[in-house]
């Protein structure tokens, strides 16, 4: 009995407390200054940015020679789990890296402003958009991520297309997709949407073709009418390429990361919808096929009045937490991940990308040659706008229509809804 | 109740100490001295239990019961712009309007259901190894060597064999039946992900298994043998109710290994998909707080959870507390 009333008090003093406090904290610490920035990412661990961070590194020791800047590499996997968790018992970082789009938009309420601290960077490094939200931004981007089309010349030259005029449209393109196939035996698209991320690389890589470019840029700012036919055409081409066997079998159980590269560098798919930089991107691929086999070209045009362009945004920034002790310490750091020499380093190294628009790499690779004269004429990516959570209902509907389980009204209004309450 | 029981004992030992020495004080020092001593005793009498139980029960209420606390109070605030603020049940109104989180509560349901095949696959393989079939010994080492495998690397081995190219779709390639999406197909995923489960941790079962038959009365065996019981006969009506609290046991146990340790083996082999349809309220906990940066709704989450297990527990309990009663 004594026990049971021992219970009812902690119960009711549980309760009594519900409702107060939160999550998260609600207030930014400041105070003195620290000799110690302390860095989370999920990059410093990888030797392809070795030399990169060297360069980061000595450029901020020049400016900052007493203070200790301290990288923690993070598994990518938890990256966002930990950093929540840190972030709300007040123990996050200084400087965090993030991915641009909806991860970093989800989490401004913890991050600082950096505009005042980034002006100078402005004009030099592309990509601000995707880290920034309501006309501020939070973090500075250190390379561009986008959805060119690989594909792999070997396979095209044997099925009797031309390796260097790809198709324009999507008619062209699918009647290629059937030469492949009954030439080369390969499928045309390697997908992987096990996580659910194939389709986000569809709709922006494919997107650019579909969309007319008034759509495309509503779609942007924020407009997104998803009534409208091009919107649906997005989804039902999804559909329709896994329904006539464009893909590789099984996509719902291949993992985009990182099966369905796999797929496209062992030579059973004739094109991906890749990445610009970190990974599956022409780098990867040229190490397989040989960089000389890697084409790349924008979307076939798929519906009238479409003009397809390279689809691209910041890839990977540098934040800084609101709870920072010494904010202009953190900025300085930030703008030395993203210095010409450090960002020089990170092309080189790990053959991504990168912000700053003043890099020369007309000595690389024919893709990487190809691709980056296109980020002048270039569009932000359409998944790219939405929120986490709508990208994650996207990526399960996405699977609904790969197994049926859903038609293309259906996963729209749903989508529309979701988006709307973000 | 053990603190009851064993407390008179502790009074008594030590009443039998004072007693003692109060027949030789009144010769040393006289009763005036005594009279003040042995209220000391008996204060010290009383608070001694208090001051031992006192570690375990600040380590429970600071680690335990404190994060509990912790974690229901977040639940009634909000995410994002509402951070801080009492939203009363708002959270549990979004979970129960989820579909997501709908199908993780369906697939807790599913493991219930599934729990008899996960105790009847060790129970059956530890009869065979009892009854010594032959190479028994080859098969105890075997059934177990997967326990002790993390639940990453077993995920990793499935994926690579359950793959839709994979070796297991091969070999039904080759005796004509078509692949099967095993992680692909929502309508199996779930069951593909349980069979792994099952096959990764049956052999903790089978130990236990293992160790009720050693109580087994093997008489009972010998005369079933005798009076031509056949061996589904000697199952049912000697081993089974024999095992009966060993069955109960692993029952419990098996259970609480389904609703809490699955987190690994999902994550690598599913993602919580296809489709959401692999979901677990864990899996779902960690997406919303770490995904969706969603903390106070995961919170609110991992409430629910709490009180799924709350209520599993009990209905454990008072299974084994009326199994303890037969005996």
């Amino acid at each position: 009995m004594r026990q049971r009333t021992l219970w009812s008090v902690v119960l009711v003093t549980g309760l009594a407390v519900a409702g107060c406090g939160s999550a998260a904290p609600t207030q930014s610490s400041s105070g003195e200054s620290r000799s110690r920035i302390v860095v989370w990412d999920w990059k410093s661990g990888e030797p392809a940015v070795a030399s990169y961070l060297e360069k980061a590194k000595a450029d901020f020791a020049k400016k900052h020679p007493n203070v200790t800047v301290e990288f923690v590499a993070q598994p990518f996997d938890q990256y966002y789990t930990l950093l929540g968790a840190a972030t709300q018992s007040g123990k996050g970082p200084d400087v965090m890296l993030f991915n641009g789009g909806g991860q970093l938009r989800d989490r401004v309420d913890t991050l600082l402003p950096l505009d005042q601290y980034v002006a100078e960077d402005r004009q030099r490094l592309a990509g601000w958009d995707a880290f920034s939200k309501d006309g501020k931004i939070y973090a500075a981007p250190v390379t561009l991520q986008g959805h060119p089309i690989y594909y792999n010349k070997t396979i095209y030259q044997k099925a009797g297309l031309d390796p260097a005029n790809p198709p324009k449209t999507w008619n062209e393109f699918v009647s290629g997709c059937a030469a492949i196939k009954k030439t080369a035996g390969a499928r045309c698209f390697a997908l992987g949407n096990k996580e659910g991320f194939g389709i986000q690389f569809f709709m922006s890589g494919l997107g650019p073709g579909i969309l007319t470019p008034k759509e495309y840029d509503d779609w942007i700012s924020g407009k997104r009418d998803w009534t409208s036919p091009h919107v649906k055409e997005i989804f039902a081409l999804w559909k329709k390429v896994n329904d006539d066997g464009l893909n590789n079998d099984g996509a719902n159980s291949t993992a985009l990361f990182n099966d369905a590269f796999a797929v496209f560098n062992t030579g059973k798919a004739a094109n991906i919808i890749g990445l610009m930089s970190d990974i599956g991107h022409w780098k990867d691929f040229g190490e397989f096929l040989g960089a000389d086999q890697v084409g790349v070209m924008t979307a076939p045009v798929v519906t009238d009045g479409a003009a397809s362009v390279l689809p691209y945004d910041g890839g990977i920034g540098y934040g800084v937490a609101k709870s920072t002790k010494n904010p202009q310490l953190a900025a300085d750091l930030v703008r030395s991940l993203t210095s010409t020499g450090a960002l020089t380093a990170f092309y080189t190294g790990a053959g991504a990308i990168t912000s700053d628009t003043t890099i020369d790499v007309s000595q690389g690779a024919p893709a990487v040659a190809a691709i980056v004269p296109q980020i002048k004429s270039g569009k932000p990516a359409l998944h790219v706008a939405l929120s986490s959570k709508t990208l994650d209902l996207m990526g399960r509907l996405s699977q609904q229509l790969l197994s049926g389980s859903a038609s293309v009204d259906d996963v729209v209004k749903q989508l529309a809804a979701s988006d709307k309450a973000s | 109740m053990p603190i009851g029981g064993s407390s008179p004992a502790v009074r008594s030992a030590q009443a039998e100490r004072t007693a003692g020495a109060e027949v030789e004080q009144p010769g040393r020092h006289g009763t005036g001295r005594t009279s003040r001593r042995v209220p000391r005793g008996a204060r010290a009498e009383r608070l001694a239990p208090f001051v031992l139980v006192a570690p375990a029960v600040l380590i429970i209420v600071a680690l335990r019961l404190w994060p509990l606390l912790l974690g229901v109070n977040f639940s009634f605030t909000g995410d994002g712009e509402r951070n801080g603020t009492f939203v009363g049940f708002d959270n549990y109104a979004e979970l129960l309007n989820d579909p997501l989180f709908r199908t993780a509560l369906r697939n807790v349901g599913l493991l219930v259901i599934l729990l008899p095949v996960a105790v009847a696959i060790p129970g059956l393989l530890a009869t065979f190894i009892y009854l010594r079939v032959p190479g028994h010994r080859v098969f105890r080492g075997v059934y177990f060597f997967p326990a002790v495998l993390s639940p990453v690397i077993v995920g990793a081995i499935f994926n690579l064999m359950l793959g839709f190219d994979g070796p297991l779709n091969t070999a039904l390639a080759q005796i004509g039946l078509g692949p099967i999406d095993w992680l692909g197909d929502p309508g199996i995923a779930m069951f593909t992900v349980v069979g792994v489960h099952i096959w990764a941790t049956f052999g903790m079962a089978l130990v236990v298994f293992l160790a009720g038959f050693s109580t087994l009365d093997a008489a009972l065996l010998d005369a079933a043998r005798m009076d031509g019981a056949s061996l589904p006969q000697i199952i049912w009506h000697v081993i089974v109710p024999g095992l009966s609290r060993t069955i109960q046991f692993v029952f419990v146990t098996t259970m609480i290994g389904m609703l809490t340790s699955m987190f690994g083996l999902l994550y690598v082999m599913t993602s919580g998909g296809p489709e959401g349809s692999t979901y677990l309220p864990e899996f779902y906990v960690w997406i919303q707080q770490g995904q969706m940066n969603r903390p106070a709704l995961a919170s609110a989450a991992s409430t629910v959870l709490f009180l799924i297990m709350l209520v599993v527990g009990i209905l454990q309990v008072s299974v084994l507390r009326r199994a303890g009663r037969e005996d």
